[in-house]
């Protein structure tokens, strides 16, 4: 059983908290030294310092968790011990010697109780094969000793840290030892780290500066600081620098709670080019990996500031999925392109309550053959359908008009893909005004062969000019299509099947969401969902996604991407454990809703803690927590 | 393999650069410094031989990574002028009714005969011999070169009693001599030597390097210790251990430009001689701090370090723990114990 596991994961980062007794620990700081007071620390090193003849044979180095003592006795162990191997040669910028690591590795798999130890990886052995050996074991903490080499090689940086993150499994920690500043601690947890030291305050104020977190500055002028530290006489300088140190760990640790790392992250960047680069390659080219470990079930902001945003993985994962998983319903035959509003839902905004009012001129029957999309950056295609989930509800965009080269480029590919989804005779009213939405359409035109009507050419959209063009354009092609019109189709129904393929996969919406559907409870309050007067789902308000009652989730669970394959027939306790899960669908992202399943039978609703690809990979601890079990 | 070809061809190609630069030749350098003898405080006199150097960082094995004594050796030694000065310098330096430690150092192996040729050593022991003042004998070597042959030479020469043999043995751990020093030798070789050393009645001197490349300073102590236990069982009874100082052309010298290296601290070399003092009280401990002070010597804060030197300096004359027990009071200690624990962790 490993030392650690993961409670939940945000990118590379996660919470890693103690097996037994789900304390969590990490991202945590740990003391070179016993400090006097344990708090804000997650660990200590425990050593006799200076060896002795009698400390000879014990003088194991051994990093003590910080537990509350409630919880100590219920662990088996609480004893990281540094490995103490002779491994020199890391130390040397010469390249690693291959034989002299082999025999590290030999001399390591030989040590009593693996589960323990400290396993120490050099960058250059990132990749190799021989540690496959080390990972089967329960070796639970790495120390990446020579990661600083790397801090200024953006390129490498990115693709070692990523490699390692989705080659290692999620419950082991990783520690960074060494003088980091804390300035970067954010952006560090976010690539993977989970551990760092407070060797830095020794350093800095041994020399005698003042640690802020904007930097270092000498001890005679530097930015007043009102702490109880620097106001008792004389200034305490290192339990200063040291506090510097728990408060910014504290913000990363909140910030990773909150699911708000990746926003604090595009700002603490912006500190070193270094690290700026490297986010910037880790979202390019290795963003899908990132991707499958950001939930996308949230509710906070996601604050769009930077060019980075653009490539932010809840974001891209968004426009993947428009991509993958939305279908337009078939009675949609009218396409309208709407600019984005400020205000989020967009149906509560006033820009979109005008265009309502100018769609109702055309008559009421026209929702039915409508489809809006929005057009806007950098989410490029929302369908009206999915205004209320998060990201689309919850993004925001400093606006000044102009749209980057990226920005239309992303967008007009998404939105042709959206639109060949649509039938061939269906009619596209562009309501889009500005370069940056012409500059869009015209490149939509050329792949697409649809018709395209514009109202908005010659004034802003919210003009009483383009309104009236708006309804009149409706007027006549209704007229086009009313006679093939029949069914008529409920836009809530639209709506929450739209949801449904969005959450769980294409096609479930339709096998479930049939027939008579009812929704009971307006915003803010989550809607309750009722189909031929059964309860079967939830909307939640909050999120703006479903849950569904495991008894009819058994509908949609063949072609639903969120299956977890459970090993009994019955889940006992409210978690599921990795030992259990014998295999979990790649597209699962951390908090999904998943449905579990005993033998093609589902037998309960659970809320994931890692994602799938992280559950297979899992030998010991939690995956998933139980929503519902069926009864 | 008692070396690891990566490593010694690193070191190789670093000495080659350098070696080219040495003077053609050089004169005998001597000195007279205070001295611990083994029946007390006393002088010793000095002699630095300018030979070829030491052969076995003339090779192609490259030389040890830490040592660069072989650019102070004269390309071409001039044996003729070396004995001519050393009889002459001998003779002025000593005085009646003193004590004296002769070291006869080449800054390589005395008793290579490829060094200094079977003659000449012959007839520096015989010219040394005259003295009666003299009482103590020492000639470094590499344990290779320590043969029974020259052995009973020797014993023939001289009384034997009064030679020491000095060995620079390092560390006992052969992962260190082999992956971090490039020593080229093994315990084993060591304790062979010394047998044969016993054998004939002369002594033996070991050298233990403190804080040798990629060991951090704390696995350093432990390193120390262990040879020291190790070097006692043996019945070694003199042990110098000598803290690094970091000369220019070598592998460590490129590592300490690069701040991958600290030189040791004051502290450490304290804790070690009160450490091993207490425990084996017999034992004949020297340690001379060489560049102490400064940043390519064995160091602490600044403020503490003349102080400290001192105290070692006076320590290794008396012999007496006393001396080391006054209180040192600075406030880099805590900085040294933080640093132990931190390179620990950054060094595995």
């Amino acid at each position: 059983m490993r030392f650690f596991q993961p409670l939940a994961q945000f990118g590379f980062g996660r919470i890693l908290a103690e097996t037994r007794t789900h304390y969590p620990l990490s991202p945590g700081l740990i003391s070179i030294e016993k400090p006097e007071s344990l708090e804000g620390y997650s660990a200590h090193f425990d050593s006799t310092l200076v060896p002795n003849y009698s400390s000879y044979d014990s003088s194991e180095i051994k990093l003590l968790w910080n537990l509350p003592d409630a919880k100590k006795e219920k662990i088996l162990h609480e004893a990281n011990q540094l490995s103490l191997q002779p491994f020199y040669p890391s130390y040397a910028s010469e390249k690693l010697r291959i034989e002299d690591y082999d025999t590290y590795l030999k001399e390591f798999l030989s040590l009593p109780r693996i589960g323990e130890q400290s396993f120490y990886l050099p960058i250059d052995q990132f990749e190799s094969k021989k540690i496959d050996e080390i990972l089967e074991t329960d070796c639970s903490l790495i120390i990446l000793n020579d990661l600083s080499k790397l801090f200024n090689n953006q390129r490498k940086l990115a693709e070692k840290m990523s490699y390692l993150r989705t080659r290692l499994s999620p419950d082991i920690g990783l520690y960074l030892p060494g003088s980091v500043s804390p300035a970067f601690y954010s952006f560090l947890t976010y690539i993977g780290i989970d551990f760092f030291d407070n060797s830095i305050a020794y350093q800095v104020s041994k020399n005698g500066y003042f640690l802020t977190e904007n930097g270092v500055f000498p001890i005679d002028s530097h930015p007043p600081c009102y702490c109880s530290q620097c106001s008792s006489t004389p200034k305490n300088i290192f339990k200063h620098n040291e506090m510097v140190l728990k408060n910014a760990l504290a913000r990363v640790n909140f910030a990773l709670r909150n699911g708000t790392l990746r926003t604090i992250v595009e700002q603490d960047i912006h500190r070193n080019i270094t690290f700026a680069a490297t986010l910037r390659h880790l979202d390019t080219k290795f963003g899908e990996s990132l991707r499958k470990r950001t939930p996308i079930i949230s509710s906070t902001k996601v604050k769009c500031l930077g060019e980075e945003s653009l490539n932010r993985p809840v974001v891209s994962e968004f426009r993947e999925r428009v991509k993958e998983r939305f279908r337009p319903h078939p009675s949609s035959r009218i396409i309208i392109l709407l600019p984005c509003s400020a205000r989020k839902p967009y149906a509560m905004s006033r820009s979109h309550i005008m265009f309502r009012n100018a769609i109702k001129k055309a008559g009421s029957s026209i929702f039915s053959m409508l489809s809006e999309l929005i057009v806007t950056s950098p989410l490029s295609v929302v369908p009206r359908e999915l205004e209320n989930i998060y990201p689309a509800r919850f993004y925001d965009i400093p606006v000044a008009g102009s749209w980057s080269e990226k920005e239309i480029e992303i967008t007009s590919n998404l939105l042709s893909n959206v639109l060949s989804r649509y039938q061939e005779d269906s009619i596209i009213i562009n309501h889009l005004h500005g370069s940056g939405y012409e500059e869009i359409i015209e490149r939509v035109k050329e792949k697409s062969s649809i018709e395209v009507i514009d109202t908005s050419y010659k004034a802003p959209p919210t003009s009483h000019q383009s309104l009236q063009e708006l309804s009149e354009a409706l007027v006549n092609t209704k007229e086009r299509f009313s006679l093939n019109q029949t069914e008529k189709v409920i836009s809530n129904t639209k709506k929450i099947q739209a949801i449904a393929d969005f959450q769980y996969g294409p096609g479930t919406g339709k096998r479930i969401f049939h027939g008579k559907i009812k929704l009971k409870g307006r915003y803010p309050r989550s809607p309750q969902i009722f189909r031929d007067d059964k309860h079967i789902a939830t909307m939640h308000a909050s999120t703006g996604y479903l849950s569904l009652f495991p008894a009819y989730t058994k509908e949609i669970s063949k072609i639903s991407l969120n299956k977890l394959d459970f090993g009994a027939d019955y889940v006992s306790g409210s978690n599921i454990y990795a030992p259990g899960c014998l295999k979990a669908d790649t597209h699962i992202l951390p908090d999904d809703e998943i449905f579990v399943l005993y033998e093609k039978d589902v037998i309960a609703t659970a809320r994931a803690l890692v994602s799938g690809e992280d559950m297979n990979k899992m030998t010991s601890g939690k995956v998933a927590e139980i929503k519902k079990k069926k009864r | 393999m008692k070396i690891n070809p990566d490593f010694a061809n690193t070191i190789r190609e670093i000495r080659d650069k350098t070696l080219g630069e040495r003077s053609h030749s050089r004169k005998v350098v001597h000195w007279v410094e205070d001295h611990r003898l083994h029946s007390g405080p006393g002088k010793a006199i000095v002699f630095i031989l300018p030979t070829k150097g030491c052969s076995w960082a003339l090779s192609k094995s490259g030389g040890c990574s830490i040592c660069g004594y072989i650019y102070d050796n004269p390309q071409e030694p001039n044996f003729e002028n070396m004995m001519k000065t050393f009889k002459e310098k001998l003779h002025d330096s000593i005085k009646e009714g003193e004590n004296y430690s002769l070291k006869l150092f080449t800054s390589g192996s005395f008793l290579d005969i490829s060094e200094i040729p079977e003659e000449i050593q012959k007839e520096i022991l015989e010219e040394a011999s005259q003295y009666r003042e003299i009482t103590e004998i020492v000639l470094e070597s590499r344990p290779e070169y320590v043969t029974e042959k020259i052995m009973q030479t020797i014993k023939e020469t001289i009384d034997i009693e009064k030679i020491e043999i000095a060995i620079g043995l390092e560390s006992a751990n052969d992962d260190i001599l082999k992956k971090s020093i490039n020593k080229g030798f093994f315990w084993e070789d060591f304790e062979k030597a010394a047998t044969r050393i016993f054998d004939v009645g002369a002594k033996v001197k070991a050298y233990l390097l403190f804080k040798p490349p990629f060991v951090s300073e704390y696995d350093s102590i432990k390193d120390i210790l262990q040879s020291v236990s190790k070097l006692n069982k043996l019945g070694v009874d003199t042990i110098s251990i000598n803290a690094i100082s970091i000369h220019r052309g070598t592998y460590l010298s490129l590592m300490f430009e690069k701040n991958q290296y600290r030189t040791p601290w004051l502290w450490s070399l304290l804790h070690l001689c009160k450490e091993i003092k207490s425990k084996y009280p017999d034992l004949r401990l020297i340690c001379d701090v060489v560049a102490g002070g400064t940043q390519r010597g064995a160091h602490n804060c600044g403020d503490c370090d003349k102080q400290m030197t001192e105290a070692l300096k006076q320590f290794v004359l008396s012999q007496n723990l006393e001396d080391l027990n006054n209180e040192f009071k600075c406030s880099c200690k805590t900085e040294w114990n933080s640093f132990l624990l931190q390179e620990k962790i950054t060094i595995s």
